[in-house]
This record gives C-alpha cells, structure tokens and sequence, in this order.
C-alpha cells in the first residue's frame, strides 16, 4: 500500500469515530437533567424570561434536532459561551491550550526517558533485582494520587527547602513574560533573551513537569518491559543468539524492534495522562486547558465543560492517528487496524 | 521459575483433601510474595473499615474549636484539621468509603460488562460491530475527566458518583468476556449443548460464562483499584463527596492550603492511606493477573 493510500484510508476511519464523539459529548450534558436554563436565568428569572432562553438555546426543539444543531455548530467551530468567562469556549481554550501543551510535552518527555530505559533494563534480566525493584515502584507509581504528590512536593521545596518558586502560574509575579511567539515562556523568553524570564520560567516548570513525569513513567516501565520480554523470546532474537552474535548486538535488535510498539504505547498513553495533567495544573495554578476544564467541571459551566470533554477527546483521536503514521513510516508493513 | 510457579497454581486450584486454606495462602505468598502483601495491606484496610467505630480514638465528625490545626500530639496522632477534627479518626474511617465506593463500583461493572461481552461476542454481527465502536469512542476520553463530568452532570451525590464508576467501568470487563467468548464460540462444547438443544442463555450463563470469566474476574482487584483512586480524586475537586466527610480525598482537599502554610499533616496523612490502599489493591491485582494469564506467566 502507498503511503498516501494510506493516509487517506487512516484518516477516513477517523470520521465515524469523531461522530461518535460528538454524540457522547452532547448526551454528556443532555443526560443530566440539569438545566442550563436555571443557570443562565438566575433565580428571579420569571416564567417568560425562562422560555425565550430556552427557545434561544434551542432545548424546546426534539432531542434529535438538538443533536443535529449541535453537531453542525461544533463542525464550524462554534462550541457556545461560556456563562464564567462570557466569551466564546473555543476562543477560551484556544487561548490554554498551548500552555497546557509545554507541560505535557516535557513532563511525558521526562518520563519516557526514564521509563524506556529502565522497562529495557529490566526485561533483559526478569525477576533480577532491578526488576522486582522496579516492578514495585512502578506499581506504587500507579497508585500516587497526582495531586497529593503535587502538594507534597510544594510543601517540601517551597515551604521546608524554599528552592521552588510559590505555587501560582508559570513565571515570577514580578516578571514580565517575553513577547508570544510560541506561548511557552521558557522557549519564548530565550527566543527573545530575556534570560530572567526564561529562568523564572524553568524554576516553575521543574516542580509539576516532574511531577507528570513520574506519574507517566510508571506504566512507560511496566509496559515497555512487557514489550521488550516478548521481542526476547521471538524467533528473531533467539535466533540472533543463536548465531552468536554479541550481547550488544542482540539489545540493539531487541530495542529496534520493540520501537513500534513502545511508541505506540506512549502515544496512547498521552492521551490518558491529559485527564491526570489537569489535576497537575489545578494544584500548581497552571492556568491552562487543563485547569480552565476543572474548574468548568467544579463551577459547573456546562457550555464550557462540554467543549473541554470534546477537545480532549479530538486531541486523542489526533495523537492516535498521527502514531499511526509514524508507525507506518517507520515500518511500512504495518497494517491498517 | 516457571515451576515454581505451575505448582502454585495447582495448588491454589485443585481442591485435594489436605491443602488447607492456611497452606493455600503460604503456596500463593511462595510464589508471589508481593501479591501476598498486597493482600495482606487489602485486608488491614477492610478490617480497618469493619471496626472503624472500635478504632477511631474520637468521632471523626466532631470539631474541637479549641484544638484547631493542632499538629500530631499523644491525644491527636495525626494532628487537628482546620476545623479542629481529629485526622487519625478521619484517617481510619475514610476506609469506609474506600471499600463502601469500590465494592458496588466494581460489583456494578461485572454486572454490567459480563453480560453484555457474552452476548456481543456470542451473536456477534451489527450488534457487536455498534458496542465495540461505542467502546472505542468511550476509550477517547480520560476516565478521570469522563467520571467527573458525568458526576457534575449527573447529579452529585455518592450514590450517583458508585453508579457512574460501574457504568464507566464496565467496557474492560464486556472486552475481556467478549474476546473470550469469540474464542470459545465455536468449540466443541458449545457446539454439542446447541446440539443437545439447550436454549441459548443456558449455553452462555451455564456453558461459556465459567469459562469465559477467568479473565475478567482478575482485573477485579486492579480495577477496585482504579475506582478507590478516581472516587478520591472526585473528592479532591470536589465534586459527588462534600468537604466535612471524612473521605480521604475530601480530606487531602482541605488540608491542600495548608501545605503552603505548613500544616502538613493534615492533607499527608490521609493520601498515605489512600496510597496504601490503592497500592495493596494493585499488588493484589498484579500477582491475580500473573496466575491467571498464561502469556503473563511465561514471561517470567
């Protein structure tokens, strides 16, 4: 198969999925039996007031035409107004999104290159030291509540050490971040070189992008090392040793050769730790997407809870496509799933 | 290794006169000696949970206004919260919810998910084809942020937070059934029950279930797992289980702006438990799985 055969067939089987989606997101709030309705009038609404929002917001039509209204709104990028910020929910998440982006890429980043490494380690010599070490703390790093390690860690290196900066957004209250290119204030303020900011900005990643990363490494090690013990015994590598070829030799294959899968396995794994990384920026006041969704879900600004729901899910539905075409650029053979 | 570990197995299963429930237990902690620990952190906590009201030193409701954000002391073990209740007897009875949530979560999921991945993997067709992409349209969204958006849309009490849980949690165990099932489906056995004109929901519940739960049954452990840490993270933010409630994660939510004051141990204490609990259900889960699965076992 080419590849733009390829490409063309992958992303065609990315539309029913995303219709599915946007079903799920709109049954999310119609299931409810909240009504948006009581939120947006207050309590002296009277009855009149009551049935123009309701007409305005389209409920007093069948469930059916909502669902079609709300699927051709969504295709124009018309994900409604948020009733806490008032603009409208795509602008506010646009806005977030980036911001969310750089601490998902270095925390997961840090955290496959520890946990590669260490999942490698481990499988070539099973139930060794390192392995039954690791497998335990791995384990124990399924089990810590992100949040409670995010406070413990604010507790111990700005209020006991006072190496970290307070808590609260991405850069010293007393600097002035660098002008927007990319969004990221590290990467921008040493595009600019403003060194202040990009330092200020470095001491207020370390705490929550590690705290991501040892979160994510956690099942980056127990599942690379499941791979790489399922390359070991193929025919391949016990033919490799077979032959005689040297130990190095042999990790190398290994490694080649558990490439695919461990990739897409991160890749899967991104998606799953957007939901853990909000919690990140609740504890750390991050101020991104990830927060902006939280504090929809706790505040219950339901426009804006439905849009969070619906951009993480099509934030998923990118990474495991775009995985898909690494995956086939690396090995052509793949098949189409 | 590996026979070490088919003897344990052998033991564990076959029922011969003379294996006692006591040299059951020592066979399992032989082989999987973390299993063992997680099982015996599993239990403390239940047992934690049974006889909370014979444990906790003082009502875990209760302020002392005088005794506030004291920290830990003889009288007060972990310390005073800010409303001056006593953590250690908050500690002990958020076990309460940890199982009380879990439990009916994880039973609601089974009750949900086996039935279903019978049926889909043994009719198959339109029916199976339109639950599976369902499925995968589900596995799109993070469970932490699916659970908690149901909850807040739903309604926000603890029966609602159970029922949530289950309902989200019951893909794995309908996949598991279901793959299963389609191995199975046209074996030797079910082909003569449907020979010998049994009807068809005494061929699934009484032919392919005690066969097709092996499975699912040992993700049971790691999925209460999930459903004690997703409910305490509800918690936390918030949503389905107030503040005043002596849940862990509820707790770890009101001691979290004390962490930039210093009082420390009122948001430290109960995560430990909740990391202790979730950690011995994952032990337990792994070493479940390790048995169970034959690919798992060879591994090793």
């Amino acid at each position: 198969m080419s590849f733009t055969r390829f490409l063309v067939r992958r992303t065609l089987t990315v539309i029913p999925l995303l219709l599915g989606v946007v079903f799920i997101t709109f049954m999310l709030i119609r299931v409810g039996g909240l009504d948006p309705v009581g939120q947006l009038a207050g309590p002296t609404a009277t009855q009149a007031e009551f049935d123009m929002i309701r007409e305005e917001l389209g409920l007093d039509k069948p469930l059916w035409q909502q669902f079609l209204i709300y699927t051709g709104n969504v295709m124009q990028g018309d994900l409604g107004e948020s009733w806490l910020s008032n603009r409208p929910v795509l602008d506010d998440m646009l806005e977030r999104a980036v911001i969310s982006l750089e601490l998902l890429f270095w925390g997961v980043g840090l955290g496959a290159l520890i946990g590669i490494p260490v999942g490698l380690r481990a499988a070539f010599r099973p139930n060794g030291k390192f392995d039954q070490t690791t497998r335990v703390l791995s384990l124990l790093g399924f089990s810590i509540p992100t949040y409670w390690l995010g406070l413990v860690m604010i507790f111990v290196f700005f209020y006991l050490l006072d190496w970290a900066p307070p808590a609260i957004g991405r850069i010293g209250l007393m600097i002035f971040p660098p002008d927007t290119v990319t969004g990221s204030y590290l990467i921008d303020g040493l595009l600019a070189a403003e060194w202040e900011a990009a330092w200020s900005a470095t001491t207020h990643l370390i705490l929550p992008v590690i705290c991501l990363a040892i979160v994510s490494a956690a099942p980056i090690i127990k599942q690379t090392r499941a791979i790489a013990l399922e390359v070991l015994s193929s025919e391949t590598v016990r033919y490799a040793r077979a032959c005689g070829l040297p130990e190095r030799t042999v990790r190398k294959l290994v490694f080649r050769n558990s490439a695919v899968p461990i990739l897409t396995f991160v890749g899967t794994e991104v998606t799953g730790l957007v939901g853990t990384m909000s919690l990140i920026e609740y504890v750390f006041a991050w101020g991104g997407l990830g927060q902006y969704g939280l504090n929809a879900i706790v505040r219950g600004d339901f426009t804006a809870v439905q849009g969070y729901v619906l951009a993480l899910a099509l934030f998923s539905v990118l990474v495991f496509l775009v995985v898909d075409i690494i995956v086939h650029l690396i090995e052509p053979r793949s098949e189409l799933s | 290794m590996a026979e070490t570990v088919s003897n344990g197995i052998e033991q564990s299963t076959t029922a011969e006169p003379g294996f006692s429930l006591k040299n059951r237990l020592i066979g399992i902690a032989r082989v999987s000696p973390t299993m063992a620990a997680g099982v015996l952190i599993v239990v403390a906590f239940g047992f934690m949970a049974l006889f909370a009201e014979f444990l906790m030193p003082h009502d875990p409701v209760s302020a002392y206004h005088d005794r506030v954000l004291q920290p830990p002391s003889a009288e007060h073990w972990f310390g005073t919260d800010g409303n001056g209740m006593d953590v250690f007897s908050r500690v002990i009875y958020g076990a309460k919810f940890g199982f009380g949530i879990a439990i009916p979560a994880v039973l609601l999921a089974i009750v949900i998910g086996v039935p279903v991945g019978l049926i889909a993997g043994y009719r198959g067709g339109f029916l199976d084809e339109v639950l599976m992409r369902f499925f995968d349209g589900l596995r799109v969204f993070p469970s932490i942020i699916l659970a908690l958006a149901v909850v807040a849309a739903t309604g926000q009490s603890l029966l609602n937070v159970v029922l949530v849980l289950g309902f989200l949690d019951s893909p794995v165990f309908a996949r598991l059934v279901r793959s299963e099932v389609l191995a199975l489906r046209s074996s030797v056995f079910v082909e003569s029950a449907k020979a010998a004109g049994n009807p068809t929901w005494r061929i699934l519940f009484i032919h392919l279930l005690p066969n097709a739960v092996q499975g699912a049954m040992a993700q049971t452990a790691v999925r209460a797992a999930w459903a004690v840490r997703i409910s305490a993270t509800l918690a936390f933010l918030g949503v389905g289980i107030q503040a005043p409630t002596p849940e862990w994660g509820a707790m770890i939510r009101q001691g979290a702006e004390f962490m930039v004051t210093g009082q420390w141990w009122v948001a430290l204490f109960p995560g430990i438990a909740l990391i202790l609990l979730v950690f011995g259900l994952n032990l337990f889960g792994d070493g479940l799985q390790d048995l169970t699965d034959p690919r798992r076992r060879a591994a090793k």
